[in-house]
């Protein structure tokens, strides 16, 4: 049985997000010394530092969705997620964003147990405000997919094929679920193929977050310090979802 | 007392309280705990009742955070790993809430 982690990065004009996989790739090594994949296209495979023994995976990836980033409109390189489960070269995958961050070995318990597929359906806003989850965003009960793990079989393959159906048609089943936003969110089409499977586990504990308009002005191996509205805090030893897509250019 | 050191206090009060709510946050995720293929709380409800069912059983089954029985063969194994990492997780905490204490003063 392997496990290993597998991420996305794609570069968009607006954004240097493989700054962030390389900083998350250090991270990973250190916590859950585990192999790693990036799904990654040629331009921005070009543009990595050396990071050691990585599988890469060059696609074309799809280029038509955006989201609002600080007040702006920006690309958004999401779609190709939905294919993760043939892009996996692993028995038990962790499927993880570039911009979240492991301070802890949590991910290895949770790979070490038996399950389908877990993510988390709930957030802690290490800032106190709430300001990730807004109110009647949809009727789905959501979940994120900032981090998914799962275990290659055939209900998993079921799943990832109702999310590829699920992105298709996109506009029916947001109009079915009745969610706000208008762009494509991985959340949301996991939210809806497990929805309409009936399947998946739940990670029992939230996902540590900031938000896009908090800064994070330093970190070390060890955690980070942000600030928001001239409260400056600092994490040590939790895994954190960084929204703040410019942290890691310097 | 001013308004202005009212506002300084508050706001101290603020940040305190949401350290603590971070740090228990943390706590809690770093007490999840895998055994036998199934995913565990190390947390005073679970050590309670396999240190209850231990003194009944040689072995026995309990339900993991998801639902999923677990039958649990070496309680006291079990058991110690369980504690072990419930106070780990605790004396991390205990020094945060003492630093937060100072800072409070």
């Amino acid at each position: 049985m392997t496990t290993g982690v597998l991420m996305y990065c794609f570069d968009t004009p607006e954004l240097n997000y493989h700054s962030l996989a390389e900083r998350c790739v250090e991270q990973i090594r250190k916590y859950l010394k585990l192999e790693i994949t990036i799904v990654t296209n040629l331009e921005t495979f070009k543009k990595f530092k050396p990071l050691g023994m990585i599988n890469y995976m060059l696609v074309e990836n799809s280029i038509t969705n955006t989201r609002p980033y600080r007040g702006k409109s920006v690309a958004w390189y999401n779609k190709e997620r939905a294919l993760a489960y043939e892009h996996s070269p692993y028995d038990t995958t962790i499927l993880m964003d570039c911009d979240y961050f492991v301070f802890s070995s949590t991910l290895l318990e949770l790979a070490n147990t038996k399950f389908d597929m877990m993510l988390h359906d709930r957030v802690h806003d290490l800032t106190g405000k709430d300001m990730i989850m807004g109110k009647d965003e949809s009727t789905l009960p959501l979940v994120w997919a900032t981090v998914t793990l799962f275990n290659k079989n055939e209900r998993t393959k079921a799943i990832f094929a109702m999310i590829r159906h699920v992105q298709e048609y996109y506009p029916h089943y947001r109009n079915l679920y009745r969610i706000r936003y208008l762009n494509y969110r991985n959340d949301y089409a996991f939210a809806i193929a497990l929805h309409q499977l009936n399947l998946g586990n739940r990670i029992p504990t939230p996902m540590t977050m900031l938000a896009d308009s908090v800064d994070v002005i330093d970190s070390d191996e060890d955690g980070i310090i942000f600030k928001h509205a001239d409260n400056v805090m600092f994490t040590s030893g939790q895994d954190v979802h960084v929204m703040d897509k410019g942290w890691c250019n310097g | 007392m001013d308004i202005g050191n009212i506002k300084k206090h508050s706001d101290l009060n603020f940040e305190v309280a949401q350290a603590k709510k971070n740090a228990l946050e943390k706590m809690r995720s770093r007490q999840l705990m895998a055994y036998n293929e199934r995913l565990f709380m190390a947390d005073a409800h679970t050590i309670s009742l396999v240190s209850t069912l231990k003194l009944h059983n040689k072995d026995f089954y309990v339900l993991d955070v998801n639902d999923n029985p677990c039958h649990v063969e070496d309680p006291n194994d079990f058991l110690n790993k369980l504690i072990e990492r419930n106070q780990e997780t605790l004396n991390s905490y205990q020094q945060l809430h003492q630093d937060l204490a100072k800072k409070s003063k």
